[in-house]
């Protein structure tokens, strides 16, 4: 089976054809990425109106290589999948209608797949791991703990009251003068520094909800930065430190109640995923591992190819949904918001 | 040659069907609308080609409206576009909208000032203009009403587009001679075929022509002072 993955909700244009092989897991043929990073760098952040015109300018071109690059043509394919939510209208709208078009001459099936779900389900495409997991979804947008039961069977068992992790690696970034996107550059930063410099708080800790809050420790962060002002290299080194420090120690802590209440809903899981942008970072990663080991699960985190958005995830996601015949069709809707856990008749956006 | 021409940049969601030559489309539909083109659009192509005999396969060339217009409304259509000519493996050509009004004015039996304009928000138009003969006197362009009727003259102007009869207005009220000769909310997808049919894939690329910039200020942000 053959599937086209197309992803275009955020700053990066994806493509993507996925197989599966003999032991039914995942076998990625072609993955392109094109990254809208130097667009939107000047403005400190994604611009949804530049985003749009970029993914426009080249959506068919990347298809093509996509094809080309797993050598084979549209005729090839078993299904087209693509992102139809969450992220921004605009982008999603060309993957979307791009998709929907090469249905409709192809006769082949359409999954419009949900962003979220393929990030859920990018450790099945990379490890083949079994139903249920605990997943820990973080990315500049989104910051959620899931039971993942099954293929389209998903409970929220926490979120961030605020920001998203990733968002706040990107603000304290922006704030102490780091490059954009600021992420990396955070966790770069904080290999240099001191981490016990700062005595920054650990928002939610010990709270029984498994939710999250950031917005908190980004304002602390920022009244410790002031005070000391102006910032030599190594003080933002120790900021960064300090910041990812408690970042990590809340998340473990999230992770750890999330664990209790995954039991209640779903059982035992078979291991602990961490998926999305914030899954590449070593400091979380490892963190998560020791926390895995100390609870006996396994853990699974996508290869760093495969955190940020990307085509496979979709291409996977789509595949695992054809092989329970949940196809769609060219009325499916473009959606800004779509929570994970939601049913999929809600009404979508209009253009 | 048999063409699918695609506009969803303005007003309306339109396609049709069409062999160069022919006076009566293959198939055609139009609905008017303001917003939904992205939900209706597909449908709406999938009804006309099921009823057209070879199906995708007997198409040549996609024709499809590139704006000015709606940013979404354009993007929509392009990207069906170039979807379909993606997967049909065919040639996949632009039309300007502003192009697409024009070339029926230009076709008729009347002597003027040939100008399409569509309303850009405002106080503002895109606007282009040809006098008769073909000289441009003003290349696709986003001005004010004010500045428009300052740079068309004396007139008389032809006018066809979404914003016709208030730059016809304009006009009379500055003392120019003006005609609202078409001021439908989207141009005829007879046309946006036509133009397409004759057009050179090589130059008139499906990329959007939004002939304004993107509402976007750069930011310094509330960065901390680093020594």
């Amino acid at each position: 089976m053959r599937i086209l993955g197309i992803e275009t909700t955020c700053d990066e244009t994806a493509a993507s054809v996925v197989s599966t092989g003999f032991d039914g897991r995942g076998e990625i043929l072609s993955n392109e990425v094109l990254s809208q990073i130097a667009e939107h760098a000047r403005y400190g952040g994604v611009v949804p109106e530049i985003a749009a015109r970029a993914h426009v300018e080249v959506i068919d071109r990347l298809i093509a290589r996509a094809l080309k690059n797993a050598d084979c043509t549209i005729k090839d394919l078993d299904g087209i999948a693509v992102a139809a939510g969450p992220g921004l209208i605009g982008g999603v709208l060309v993957g979307l209608t791009t998709a929907k078009a090469i249905s409709l001459v192809t006769r082949k099936p359409l999954m419009a797949v949900n962003h979220l779900e393929a990030h859920a389900l990018t450790a099945r495409l990379t490890d083949g791991i079994g139903f249920p997991y605990l997943l820990l979804l973080a990315s500049g947008g989104h910051t959620q703990l899931v039971a993942v039961r099954g293929v389209g069977d998903y409970v929220r068992i926490g979120t961030t009251i605020d920001d998203a992790i990733g968002e706040a690696f990107d603000k304290v970034a922006k704030l102490l003068g780091l490059p954009y996107p600021g992420g990396p550059y955070v966790e770069i930063e904080a290999r240099k520094g001191n981490p016990e410099r700062f005595a920054l708080p650990r928002p939610m800790m010990g709270r029984a909800e498994p939710n999250f809050s950031l917005s908190g420790l980004k304002t602390a962060l920022r009244l410790e930065a002031e005070k000391i002002a102006p910032l030599t290299p190594s003080d933002v080194a120790d900021l960064c430190a300090s910041f990812q420090a408690a970042v990590v120690d809340m998340v473990v802590d999230r992770a750890r109640v999330g664990l209790r209440a995954f039991r209640d809903i779903a059982g035992d899981p078979k291991a602990i995923v961490v998926a999305g942008g914030v899954a590449a970072n070593q400091a979380l990663r490892d963190a998560l591992q020791r926390f895995a080991v100390e609870t006996g699960l396994r853990m699974v985190a996508p290869p760093l190819a495969l955190c940020g958005d990307n085509g496979a995830m979709i291409a996977w996601a789509g595949l695992e949904r054809l092989r329970l015949g949940l196809v769609d069709d060219i009325s499916a809707p473009a959606r800004a918001r779509w929570p994970l856990d939601s049913t999929r008749d809600e009404a979508g956006a209009k253009a | 040659m048999r063409v699918l021409a695609i506009d969803t940049a303005l007003g309306a969601c339109s396609a049709g069907v069409f062999e160069a030559g022919d006076n009566e489309p293959l198939a055609r539909e139009t609905i008017p609308m303001e917003r939904g083109h992205a939900e209706a659009l597909l449908p709406l192509i999938d009804r006309l080609v099921s009823h057209v005999d070879g199906g995708f396969e007997s198409l040549d060339r996609v024709a499809v409206t590139v704006g000015p217009g709606s940013y979404t409304g354009l993007r929509v259509g392009i990207s069906a576009a170039r979807g379909i000519g993606l997967a049909a493996g065919i040639p996949v050509v632009g039309v300007a909208t502003l192009s697409a009004f024009l070339a029926p004015l230009m076709a008729g039996d009347s002597r003027g000032l040939f100008t399409s304009a569509i309303d850009a928000k405002h106080g503002h138009i895109y606007i282009q203009a040809i006098a008769f003969g073909g000289k441009v006197i003003i290349a696709p362009s986003l001005m004010s009403y004010r500045d428009a009727i300052r740079v068309l003259g004396s007139g008389p102007l032809l006018i066809a587009g979404t914003a016709a009869a208030l730059l016809a207005a304009e006009a009379r009220a500055q003392g120019v001679e003006a005609h609202v000769i078409e001021d439908s909310p989207a141009p005829d997808i007879a046309w946006v075929a036509r133009l397409g049919a004759i057009a050179d894939p090589a130059n008139a690329l499906p990329k959007p022509l939004y002939l304004r910039e993107p509402d976007a200020k750069p930011q310094d942000g509330a960065r901390i002072a680093r020594r």
